[in-house]
């Protein structure tokens, strides 16, 4: 059984979290999503895709399924592990205080699970004051320094980027751009996805894909793997073994996830980078060799 | 008015039909002592009792004025106190016991059996292979504190000595960290290739066995079939709890942090409800998500109480602890210069959080180890109190444990109660002086005698099973503030027995607002009373913490060990 990949939406109380999480349950992607969430009440479900709904869940008719964390968050990730069917993706939802990567650590130790991103949602308006009191500034600086991309409600991205410069942090889109939060967390297309209504696809990014990629060896692989270039936001890549088989990679921001496959059905790569720091000729250099 | 001797019930039935009336339904306890806590009538020597209450406390002819009754001599050679209140436990003290003990400090199971401290790694391997389960799969050890063993680290191999074919694990006693076999890194697929640090590696690269925090045990309790979710809520855990209760003397005792899931609470109900069971549980439900549905849904529980499962106030979870350098401290700080601690709920919550309970009507428990996190909480209720004026609210800050004279003060003027952790003191005193807070704050750690003096409504604890239930133990603590390596911290936060002992009875009772009906012994309270082999009133400072407990009295019925 393949793991299911696990994301992490970070950021601290009322950063927009539940707003990005509303997003992304209204896009259309084919996905059985889990969603583990602080408190149903806010988020919107469709009347007409309920299916039914318990104290700490929510079924919906797409498959989707909501919950609130019932003791301990990661015995409820692993209720979602022993549905059957099994989601397609399990999204948490950290609390406002949490850091993310502490949550995101389970899927870099249990086997069934792959990690697949920490999305920080950085509320621009009020970041400073937050970054400004010393009970809470480090536990915020925690949430964007786990980060493998930041999304920033309320201002625009360049304000909270220039303020957070130096940091060493990941790079940061507005959350309306949704595209570029799919692209990290669910590694597809950015092309195969329709922006959800009202928003608009950000320039901000750019990317590049080869959809009959050549066989690599380990040592190969290795040599690219050790050299990703700055700004990749997220690879994706099923690909033959020139010793048989294939490799299965995925990289999130400074995670590699590297597995042997017998089988894959469709191979491909698939990058995804910042437009100020990668160009698509960039990416290709880098993958397809000089 | 004629006193029935009582011989055990039947002769005292035989005897009553003999005469032709009606069994009384009122008995009457002689003790050796009874010490009532009460001012009005401090010492007594007996107490009767109908309904499972109190009826009246005296002598012999106590119960005169109300008809005939049944003497029973049960309990003559006893002393009686009031039935003992743990302010501050979990139902998990009650669970572990399916598990092997290998803590260093000897510990008392349910059953009565001493289980002896364990302090090499050695004696770990041989308990845990003596009390393997035949039929279970995996053999799982809790209670092990590495700082006690003299050899070197636990890792895996000394565990593949238990087992070579099952699945070994042993928990820390903090819960943050256990240690398993090579069978068990098998199963959860652990190697030298795991990204994660928790999964600690060795100079060769391989996992040594040592899981650190949740994210890297999961993966193994998983697979062996522990859920710390559901481990409280069963059958057994609850009638240990009981039993672990009668064995301190306890009668009501909290589970402080509780999902409380519908099917729970009909399983509490049913359990707690037979007439039998010897305890009274006070729950609070764990306060995470919104805060309104929060306070619903503890209403909504609060309906639900019964006399010996009282449901409806909630635990506020705010730092971490000191001893793991996460609680919430001021400054200066810890003294290695360690980052200050993790909220595990932002200020911003707590306040959200204390405003709508205060708003709402609901109790709570709020935990605070760090001098900051009392800070806060306290600026939360001040804040709550002015927004919705609730005098009677009693909200509780447990641990207190680095609260000065002037937070104090400020718990007092809001009537806020704080139920401190002095058995810290004992256990963990050496190390908070020497590694977390320094030798100045330590001294100054869980400071009864202050919250005392400044009138604030103090109560004192275990957190069993962190450190074991025994309330004569903990009131020994705030006594002689002595710690493990026989120093005594901060003599002048030392507090007399008489005082320690209201703290662990009525002291506790008002911190659960049940101080109307249990914690002294005086006409219209429960029936409920530790049964002790001697008088801790006289039997010297230095040895409160001996006083034999024979059993309780809950309800009126007798729980002899």
């Amino acid at each position: 059984m393949s793991p299911v990949p696990l994301s992490v939406i970070g950021g601290y109380l009322g950063a927009g979290k539940t707003t990005l999480i509303n997003q992304l349950l209204g896009l259309d992607h084919g996905l059985r999503l889990a969603i583990l969430v602080n408190d149903f009440g806010a988020i919107n479900i469709d009347a007409a895709l309920l299916q039914s709904a318990s104290e700490d869940t929510i079924e919906l008719t797409n498959g989707c399924v909501c919950c609130t964390m019932s003791g301990d968050l990661f015995f409820t990730i692993g209720d979602l592990l022993d549905r059957r069917p099994r989601p397609d993706h399990i999204l948490v939802e950290a609390s406002g205080i949490a850091n993310p990567a502490k949550i995101a650590a389970v899927s870099l130790a249990e086997k069934e699970l792959r990690y697949a991103g920490i999305i920080t949602v950085i509320d621009g308006l009020n970041v400073e004051r937050q970054l400004a009191d010393p009970r809470i500034s480090e536990q915020v600086k925690d949430q964007f320094r786990s980060a493998d991309l930041i999304a920033v409600s309320k201002t625009s991205r360049e304000k909270v980027a220039s303020l957070l410069k130096g940091e060493g942090v990941a790079p940061c889109v507005s959350t309306s751009d949704i595209a570029a939060v799919t692209g990290v967390i669910f590694g597809n297309s950015l092309l195969s996805l329709d922006p959800a209504p009202g928003t608009q696809p950000h320039p901000a990014y750019v990317q590049w894909s080869e959809p009959a990629p050549q066989a690599l060896s380990k040592d190969d692989l290795d040599a690219r793997l050790s050299s990703i270039p700055p700004g990749l936001l997220r690879l994706k890549a099923l690909l033959p073994n020139t010793a048989g088989g294939y490799w299965e990679i995925h990289v999130v921001g400074a995670q590699i996830d590297l597995r042997k496959l017998e089988d894959v059905q469709s191979p491909g790569v698939v990058a995804i980078g910042l437009r100020d720091t990668l160009s698509s000729a960039k990416l290709r250099a880098w993958w397809m060799g000089p | 008015m004629v006193a029935l001797i009582d011989f055990g019930d039947r002769i005292g039935k035989a005897a009553a039909q003999l005469r032709g009336r009606p069994m009384s339904d009122i008995r009457v306890f002689k003790a050796r002592k009874i010490i009532t806590m009460d001012r009005l009538r401090p010492v007594a020597s007996h107490v009767a009792v109908r309904d499972g209450r109190i009826l009246a406390v005296g002598n012999s002819e106590c119960a005169a004025p109300w008809g005939d009754f049944v003497a029973d001599d049960r309990l003559a050679d006893a002393v009686l106190m009031p039935g003992l209140v743990e302010g501050h436990a979990h139902l998990m003290a009650g669970a572990m016991w399916q598990f092997t003990y290998v803590g260093y400090h000897d510990r008392i199971d349910p059953e009565g059996k001493t289980w002896a401290g364990i302090d090499t790694a050695e004696a770990m391997i041989a308990r845990l292979k003596s009390d393997a389960p035949q039929s279970n799969e995996k053999i799982f050890g809790w209670g092990f504190d590495p700082i006690f063993l003299s050899s070197e680290r636990l890792n895996r191999s000394h565990l593949d000595q238990v087992s070579t074919d099952r699945p070994v694990a042993v928990l820390f006693s903090n819960f943050h960290l256990m240690c398993v076999n090579s069978v068990a890194l098998e199963m959860a697929g652990y190697d030298a290739q795991t990204p994660l640090e928790g999964v600690v590696k060795g100079p060769d690269g391989t996992p040594t066995g040592e899981l650190q925090e949740m994210a890297a045990m999961f993966p193994v309790l998983r697979r062996m079939g522990i859920d710390f979710r559901t481990l409280s809520q069963s059958a057994d855990a609850i009638e240990n709890y009981g039993k672990i209760a009668v064995r301190a003397g306890v009668t009501t005792m909290t589970d402080l942090y509780s999902m409380l899931e519908d099917e729970d609470i009909a399983l509490m109900l049913r359990l707690t409800g037979a007439e039998d069971y010897p305890l009274r549980i006070v729950q609070a439900l764990g306060a995470s998500g919104a805060p309104a549905q929060v306070a619903d849904k503890a209403l909504a529980l609060r309906e639900r109480s019964s006399d010996k499962l009282r449901l409806g106030a909630v635990k506020l979870m705010t730092d971490g602890s000191i001893q793991g350098w996460t609680a919430r401290v001021r400054w200066p700080g810890y003294i290695g210069g360690q980052p200050n601690g993790i909220w595990n709920m932002a200020p911003d919550e707590i306040f959200a959080l204390t405003r709508e309970m205060q708003h709402r009507g609901v109790q709570m428990h709020i935990h605070v180890n760090g001098d900051e996190a009392a800070e806060v909480s306290l600026d939360a209720l001040e804040a709550a109190a002015r927004a919705h004026p609730w005098p009677g609210a009693r909200h509780v800050l447990q641990h207190c444990q680095m609260m000065d004279r002037a937070l104090f003060e400020r718990a007092a003027e809001l009537g806020v109660a704080c139920n401190i952790f002095a058995n810290h003191l004992w256990y963990f005193g050496d190390q908070h002086a020497a590694l977390t807070i320094g030798p100045d704050r330590a001294e100054r750690m869980d400071a009864v005698r202050t919250a005392i003096d400044t009138g604030v409504m103090v109560a004192v604890h275990s957190d069993a099973p962190v450190t074991p239930l025994a309330p004569l133990f903990t009131a020994w603590c705030a006594v002689n503030r002595q710690t493990m390596g026989g120093n005594v911290l901060g003599p002048e936060e030392c507090i007399s027995v008489p005082e320690a002992l209201e703290l662990i009875t009525l002291g506790a009772a008002r911190s659960l607002r049940l101080d109307h009906e249990i914690g002294s012994i005086e006409p219209g309270k429960r029936a409920d009373f530790a049964v002790l082999g001697s008088d801790p009133s006289t039997i010297g400072a230095a040895e409160l913490k001996d006083v034999p407990v024979l059993g309780t009295v809950s309800g009126g019925r007798v729980h002899l060990l």
